[in-house]
């Protein structure tokens, strides 16, 4: 396998205003096409900052990024927008869902961004929405969701294109169980479809999933454990109702 | 608790400083503009009272067929003074370019009531001719030009002695024909038919209040339609008429201004308060009731409000006499600041009433709400489904656009107040246009009642709505980036450019603009024609060129690209993680 993205280096730092703190600390990581990675560690140890510098959400203080062959630090912020668009799939523990627009709206936006019509793109969305149980609910507003419907949204969003990698930070962290068991289960159903998948979690479950777990602490990797292949993915409805 | 309730509105006024500042200025320049209205005449009484005293004014002017009968009225109870009776016929003035139809008066020594005041030469004509100085200045005549005076009896070539004024005479040509001073043998030569003069008394009353009922007697005293009066009253009224179509302007603007501004400070008002949602939780629970976290934000405005008023009021009063200078052509002196401190009323009550109620209805509902309520009402909805959305959604716009329109129509009174804003400052603008055409319609040369400061007024005025309307819509954009931000994070994490996400502020600002500056072409144009009839305008209204009105729209668009590119670009320069982390 070769690297779909790599670290090297990779250190942030927050200037508060007071003295410099450090988040980030000299990372190297490689994720290979096609791999799930989970990151954990206690909270404040740097999982979402790397993710962010990763996602290109955010600038490194040091540091290289690079995806497929392509530095990803060293790109403009409308190359970086155009890159996240084709390559990547982001899923937020907030959700981050537009208020304004509908939850079918929110999934179609990538599709539009991607040059899809309109009304592909919206049959698009009404199917992959309908995949992921909540058909019904692609008129609501986001507001109107539950935790767990807002996070199949946001899900979908991070799926539309069909990304090569998709992202989470702690995308199970603010659902209760049984929600955080259906989103687990369509993230792996995602990666049994071949897209590589980094997520950063406190979520054991979502750890035990994983090929391989990289822990981080203070701002450093201290570990990294490559896991049994994963199992057999169950999703929690019938993906073929046909 | 009052001073802690007064403590807590100061420390919100400090921590919102640019909000503060706008509010200030927005609600002291229409305060500003309300006392603009009342001062102006107020101001032009000042100079005129000087002249009727400098002039020993004629608390009764009488016009009567003979000057028997304007010898008798000299015996009238309660005359204390009056004048020789003063002949006057209609002659004609020739110039070398043009010639005026003109009322000569026929003087037989300086007259001891009404007499006219000298502004240059000398007012006693002597072989020459004296005109009143606002017909001298029409004409581009000064002393020492020579001019023709013909009548029935001949014509004489007569030089300029002076130029004069009276408190009873209007400005030239708003007062046509225009008023000369001869002495009787040259008025006796030109107009020998005695039959054709008119005869002027003028009468001082010891109880100048009583001028309208010696008016009375005068009038009844003679055969109907054959005598005219005019009291002190009167002369006052007539002359200070030069100010009513900028009195009918200015309140026009003023309207105008007075709905640009409560629009944008309803925008304003409604936004700080949905963004205080969380303080207002916050002083609840430390203890306060929802009457006194109201009494904060009331406070908060009254304060606001009551810098505003006083700078409002001072502007207003400064600017006055300068715009009351056309009503003082035919007055001695220049007008002065009446500065009448009832004014800081009249223009206070409106303006701090629209703020502290709009601040009160907003205020109130949010505190009646349990904190968990205020939050979730807080929150960004989709537009409701209707026509307008469905339509804006079926529009083969771009994804900026589309984003942008459907975030603007969530908050469609927002939306709403915007537009009407931009409408009205475009009508203003549509309404300067048709002002301007029709002053260039004007044959060339031709005497005009326009006083000289109209335009310089109107566009004065234009851009002061245009100031505020513009400085309001950076405020809106700046206001919508801050309640954005995170949605701009989430919309770049998606993929959009910085450009894209600059462009989803900016189209919809320029959507709007579109169909204000489209609607204010009909309105601008409609205020001109009721301005034009109601101020006495003749015939047909000449308006705008197609030419000149397409450019509103498109001159709206362009500028409110302007205004929100800046508070655009803020938006884009915030890094996405950064956005994110916005609650």
């Amino acid at each position: 396998m070769t690297a779909l993205l790599e670290a090297r280096g990779l250190s942030r730092t927050y200037d508060t205003g007071g003295a410099p703190v450090p988040a980030l600390d000299g990372v190297d990581l490689a994720i290979e096409r096609g791999e799930f990675v989970v990151v954990i560690g206690p909270s404040g140890c740097g999982k979402s900052t790397l993710l962010n510098l990763l996602a290109g959400l955010d600038r490194p203080s040091a540091g290289e990024v690079w995806l497929d062959g392509t530095r990803v630090d060293q790109l403009s912020e409308t190359a970086l927008a155009r890159l996240r668009r084709r390559r990547l799939g982001f899923v937020f523990q907030f959700f981050n869902l537009l208020p304004t627009l509908t939850a079918s709206e929110n999934v179609e936006l990538p599709l539009l961004l991607a040059g899809r019509r309109r009304r592909q793109a919206r049959r698009t969305a009404h199917r992959m929405l309908d995949d992921l149980g909540i058909g019904d609910r692609a008129d609501a507003a986001p507001s109107q969701l539950s935790g767990g419907q807002q996070q199949r949204v946001a899900l979908a969003r991070a799926l539309a294109n069909q990304p090569d990698l998709v992202m989470g930070d702690e995308p199970t962290g603010s659902l209760d169980s049984t929600s955080a068991g259906e989103v687990l289960g369509l993230m792996r159903a995602a990666h049994a479809r071949g897209q590589t998948l980094l997520l950063a979690t406190h979520d054991a479950r979502v750890a035990a999933a994983a090929d391989r777990v990289v822990t981080m602490r203070d701002g450093r990797v201290t570990r990294e454990r490559a896991m049994q292949p994963s199992r057999p993915v169950t999703l929690p409805f019938d993906p073929d109702p046909a | 608790m009052t001073l802690t309730l007064v403590r807590l509105a100061f420390a919100g006024l400090r921590s919102r400083l640019l909000a503060t500042t706008l509010t200030v200025l927005l609600a002291g320049a229409a305060a500003g503009t309300l006392v603009l209205v009342l001062e102006v005449r107020d101001t032009g009484r000042d100079p005129w009272e000087r002249t009727f005293a400098a002039a020993h004014g004629a608390h009764v002017l009488a016009d009567l067929p003979t000057g028997e009968a304007a010898e008798a009225l000299r015996s009238l109870d309660g005359v204390t003074e009056s004048g020789e009776p003063q002949p006057q016929a209609t002659l004609q003035l020739g110039t070398g370019t043009r010639d005026e139809p003109l009322l000569v008066a026929g003087l037989s020594g300086t007259p001891a009531v009404n007499r006219p005041i000298a502004t240059s030469g000398t007012a006693e004509p002597g072989a020459g001719v004296v005109l009143e100085r606002s017909l001298a200045r029409v004409l581009g005549l000064e002393v020492g030009s020579r001019v023709v005076l013909s009548g029935p009896g001949g014509e004489e070539e007569i030089d300029v002695v002076g130029t004069a004024i009276l408190p009873s005479q209007s400005r030239f040509p708003r007062s046509n024909p225009g008023v000369a001073w001869v002495e009787r043998p040259v008025l006796e030569r030109l107009q020998p038919d005695r039959s054709a003069w008119r005869w002027i008394e003028a009468l001082r009353l010891g109880a100048p209040g009583s001028a309208r009922a010696v008016a009375d007697v005068v009038v009844r005293g003679a055969p109907p339609g054959t005598v005219s009066t005019a009291t002190w009253q009167e002369q006052r009224d007539l002359a200070l008429q030069e100010a009513a179509p900028l009195q009918l302007i200015l309140s026009m603007y003023t309207v105008m201004l007075l709905a640009v501004v409560f629009a944008v400070v309803g925008v304003l008002v409604g936004a700080r308060v949905l963004e205080q949602t969380r303080e207002i939780g916050l002083l609840k629970a430390v203890g306060l009731t929802p009457r006194q976290v109201t009494a904060v934000f009331v406070i908060e405005s009254a304060v606001l409000g009551l810098v505003a008023i006083v700078l409002g009021y001072a502007a207003g009063a400064a600017l006055a006499p300068d715009l009351a200078g056309a009503m003082a052509e035919t007055m001695v002196g220049a007008p002065t600041t009446a500065a009448n401190p009832a004014h800081l009323v009249v223009a206070g009550v409106p303006v701090l009433l629209v703020l502290v109620v709009s601040t009160w209805v907003a205020a109130r509902r949010r505190t009646r709400m349990s904190v968990f309520n205020a939050l979730q009402s807080g929150r960004a909805m989709p537009p409701r489904r209707s026509l307008l959305t469905r339509a804006a959604r079926a529009l083969p716009v771009g994804v900026p656009l589309h984003v942008g329109v459907r975030t603007f129509l969530a908050g469609r009174a927002r939306a709403v107040l915007v537009t009407a804003a931009i409408a009205l400052t475009g009508s203003a603008v549509v309404f300067a246009l048709s002002m301007q055409a029709a002053l260039d319609d004007r044959p060339a040369g031709e005497p005009s009642d326009v006083p000289a400061e109209l335009p310089a007024l109107v566009y004065s005025l234009d851009a002061v709505l245009l100031v505020v309307a513009l400085t309001s819509l950076v405020a809106i954009a700046l206001l919508s980036v801050r309640e954005r931000l995170r949605d701009f994070g989430i919309l770049k994490a998606v993929g959009l450019t910085p450009r894209q996400v600059a462009s989803t502020l900016v189209s919809p600002f320029a959507v709007l603009a579109g169909v204000a500056g489209i609607v204010s072409v009909p309105v601008g144009l409609g205020l001109f024609v009721v301005v034009y009839s109601v101020s006495g305008g003749e015939g047909d209204p000449v308006l705008a060129p197609w030419a000149w009105l397409v450019l509103v729209p498109v001159g709206t668009v362009l500028l409110v690209l302007l205004a929100t590119s800046v508070p655009a670009r803020v938006a884009t320069r915030s890094p996405v993680a950064q956005a994110l982390r916005i609650d």
